[in-house]
């Protein structure tokens, strides 16, 4: 049976995930004097540490401070019950409703309470429940709302007065949709069941040796492949990326044991092959260079796409430098750490590997070209692209060779529904673009 | 044997793909001898529309190799859950790879995860929980029709896979999940014709720490008595959703170019006119399109997903 020392506490040093409503954020816990931002809102995240994670924290406020575009409201959580958790109907006790709109005039008189009093009572009582109270008092239309629109009227001020926040500890899921609805370029456009499919045609599970190309996910793709080779399993994972930095926030977010941390291997794609096909030539520089002869233009170069990525990459780097503490002191002046991942990588490439995954904002033709000798026969490809030109190509080229088999060319449409008693169809929004996933399996 | 890891090949009891074409492949079992229907022990001949296959040959072949049929030629593959369920002996009607991957997304299924499935039916999900969860997961999977739950069980066996899965024959809306599975998942996944009547046996295999769950209902009706008993129950995060394949079929198309130019000029003479006439019929010029399109009848419905989330510490008893 599971107990509560099962779940996992809050640490410094943790990402975590915010959630207030249905609006969830990443950030980084990293000292106690840490803040987070929610719109208007700054909290203090002192008192996390050591709470479980799951747990429900209130929003109290401390103080009230002008800023550019309204108050900036600072405050300290506390740790609540689920049972202070109620619906605000149940709490207000709201009985009345009208059958119909047509008493109901749109004259921006409704609610008699003025901006200025809102604000005070906001900054007067913590409690939403209290401010809606006020609101609902004071709205003469209110009571004459079908009761669907009292629910509406009310949720929409929930939302806006809502007092609590849920920490959760990241999961591939939640940092996709952060990621995804922040800016879904952040993740090159793949959407949850493009990502769920790459994951299923790949292959990738706690067994094998896997090889992904990607230009730039904020760490999420590689992030999602080592998380379903697991803990504690035998699979690798060599992650190729066109930087001099790989990005690593999701990685770094999920929080693995260092065991498998250390099975993903990140190298960058130009000097890992360039040490492949050359072996240790590699230049007694201190930085991995990108061989200026691969006409890679600089600005599609993610090195620092975001401003939490230097300090993003932060705890894998230095988590396998402890570790290697011993050596550095037997002998200080060892070869740089990507000079010895790039080792590691090469000996898995000589090993050949049991799938490949290409996700790249350049074209992947070349790219599968380089790497598709790498994989074993019988074996998945799957190339994804936010555009099916690309793609329409690269299947051609495929074909041809006769290198791969049974070539799909897919895209996917995704509806979600709003499923309530008499009220049910589907979400007003959806989203246009999955990008497309071209699948296949080596031949020998 | 062949759904354990990756494998380079071919030993004798693998499952093989026999791949003949993107609309034409076989899931034949590599051993040499079969037992027909009188009774008698024959050499395993594979029938295909490219002729027979001998497939005591195929054993000790690498995968990925072309190997000869008695008309032609085909691919023996690796199987995968993919390629599976493509080709798998239907029992009953199956979930698909789209719907399949967003569920062990959703889910969040990974290494150690501990997964409970009902039903069974075909085996077609349970083959996608297992690679996803296995070596160090469980999953304890429930049908209430006997001889399909007997079928899985050898099926898992004869992959290679059976230390992950148990394979339970039981009514689980009436029954549920049994004691023993009490707070032990960390998530769970119906496909019933009355989802609602599981939900309550669902929470109280989901982990006191929390966790997930996913309803499989062709009906937007069996979703909504669902998700009214989620509700009841402190479920939360629910979400329902649809996701559809479509397949872009890639065609180069050569087309022709027509030059109507030469009708703004005045007819020169007769001779010239009626080379012009000739020329515009048989035009000299084509170009080459690369082009893609779906097909004429796609899937347009499979069913609805819902998700929902177990917080942690909910008061079970």
């Amino acid at each position: 049976m599971a107990t509560e020392e099962d779940i996992p506490r809050i640490q410094l040093g943790d990402y975590i995930v915010i959630q207030r409503q249905k609006y969830t954020k990443l950030q980084k816990f990293s000292s106690l004097d840490t803040t987070a931002n929610l719109g208007k809102e700054t909290l203090e995240l002192k008192s996390l540490l050591d709470q479980p994670y799951g747990s429900t924290f209130k929003m109290c406020v401390k103080e009230t401070k002008p800023g550019k575009r309204g108050a900036q409201r600072q405050h300290t959580l506390e740790l609540c019950s689920e049972t202070e958790l109620r619906s605000t109907r149940e709490v207000l006790g709201i009985s009345s409703s009208g059958a119909d709109n047509r008493d109901i005039q749109d004259d921006g008189e409704a609610q008699t309470l003025k901006p200025e009093d809102i604000a005070q009572l906001r900054e007067e009582c913590n409690d939403s429940s209290k401010i809606i109270e006020k609101l609902v008092e004071n709205s003469k239309t209110f009571h004459n709302r079908t009761e669907y629109s009292q629910e509406k009227y009310l949720l929409k001020k929930e939302k806006k007065y809502f007092e609590f926040v849920q920490i959760r500890q990241p999961t591939i899921r939640l940092m996709l949709d952060i990621f995804y609805r922040q800016d879904s370029e952040k993740v090159m456009g793949i959407r949850v069941d493009t990502l769920s499919q790459i994951i299923s045609y790949s292959g990738v599970c706690g067994f094998g040796s896997y090889l992904l190309y990607e230009s730039g996910t904020n760490g999420l793709l590689p992030a999602a492949m080592l998380n379903s080779i697991g803990a504690g399993t035998e699979g690798t994972l060599v992650h190729m990326h066109p930087g001099n930095v790989p990005q690593k926030q999701a990685l770094s977010a999920l929080k693995l044991p260092l065991e498998q941390q250390q099975r993903c291997v990140s190298v960058n794609l130009y000097s890992v092959l360039r040490e492949f096909y050359q072996g240790g030539e590699a230049k007694a520089t201190d930085v991995p260079v990108v061989e200026p002869s691969a006409n890679k233009p600089q600005e599609t170069q993610p090195e620092t796409p975001t401003e939490e990525q230097p300090e993003a990459i932060e705890p894998i780097t230095k988590k396998p430098k402890l570790d290697e503490s011993k050596s550095d002191r037997e002998g200080a002046k060892g070869p740089p750490r990507w000079h010895l991942e790039n080792k590691r990588a090469t000996a898995l490439m000589h090993a050949e590997f049991d799938s490949l995954v290409v996700a790249a904002k350049e074209h992947p033709s070349n790219i599968l070209q380089a790497l598709l000798p790498l994989v074993k026969p019988s074996r998945p490809v799957v190339v994804f692209s936010t555009c099916k030109e690309l793609l329409q190509e690269t299947f051609m080229e495929l074909k041809t060779t006769g290198k791969v088999t049974g070539l799909h060319l897919t895209s996917n449409w995704l509806r979600t529904y709003q499923i309530l008693p008499n009220r049910t169809h589907p979400e007003v929004n959806m989203s246009g673009n999955s990008g497309y996933l071209l699948t296949g399996y080596t031949l020998r | 044997m062949s759904f354990l890891k990756p494998k380079t090949h071919i030993e004798k009891g693998d499952v093989v793909i026999l791949y003949l074409s993107v609309s034409s492949m076989h899931a034949i079992e590599a051993v040499p001898e079969i037992v027909n229907k009188k009774g008698e022990t024959i050499p395993h001949i594979f029938q295909t529309n490219y002729g027979s296959l001998k497939v005591e040959n195929i054993i000790g072949v690498e995968y990925g190799s072309k190997v000869e049929l008695s008309k032609g030629w085909a691919h023996v593959l690796q199987p995968t859950p993919e390629l599976w369920t493509q080709t798998l002996p239907h029992r009953t009607q199956i979930i698909y790879t789209p719907d399949i991957s967003m569920i062990i997304h959703q889910l969040e299924v990974r290494p150690g995860s501990v997964v409970v499935e009902s039903g069974t039916g075909s085996g077609s999900l349970s083959h996608y929980f297992l690679r996803a969860l296995k070596p160090t997961g469980h999953l304890h999977t429930f049908d209430f029709h006997e001889a399909r739950a007997d079928q899985a069980r050898d099926e898992f066996r004869r992959h290679g896979i059976a230390d992950f899965v148990t394979v339970y024959h039981r009514d689980v809306c009436n029954l549920g999940f049994g004691a023993e599975l009490d707070g032990k998942a960390d998530a769970v996944f119906l496909d019933l014709p009355a989802p609602d009547l599981a939900v309550p046996h669902a929470f109280k295999a989901l982990k006191l720490s929390g966790g997930r769950f996913c309803s499989f209902s062709p009906c937007i009706e069996q979703s909504q008595r669902c998700i009214q008993e989620l509700t009841k129950l402190g479920f939360n995060e629910i979400v329902s959703l649809e996701v559809l394949q479509q397949e872009n079929v890639v065609k180069t198309r050569t087309l022709p170019v027509i030059d109507l130019e030469f009708l703004k000029l005045p007819k020169t003479d007769e001779t010239t006119t009626a080379t012009n006439a000739l020329e515009s019929k048989t035009p000299k010029e084509v170009k080459k399109y690369l082009t893609s399109s779906n097909p004429q009848t796609l899937p347009g419905h499979t069913g609805f997903l819902t998700f929902a989330t177990l917080p942690p510490n909910i008061p079970k008893a």
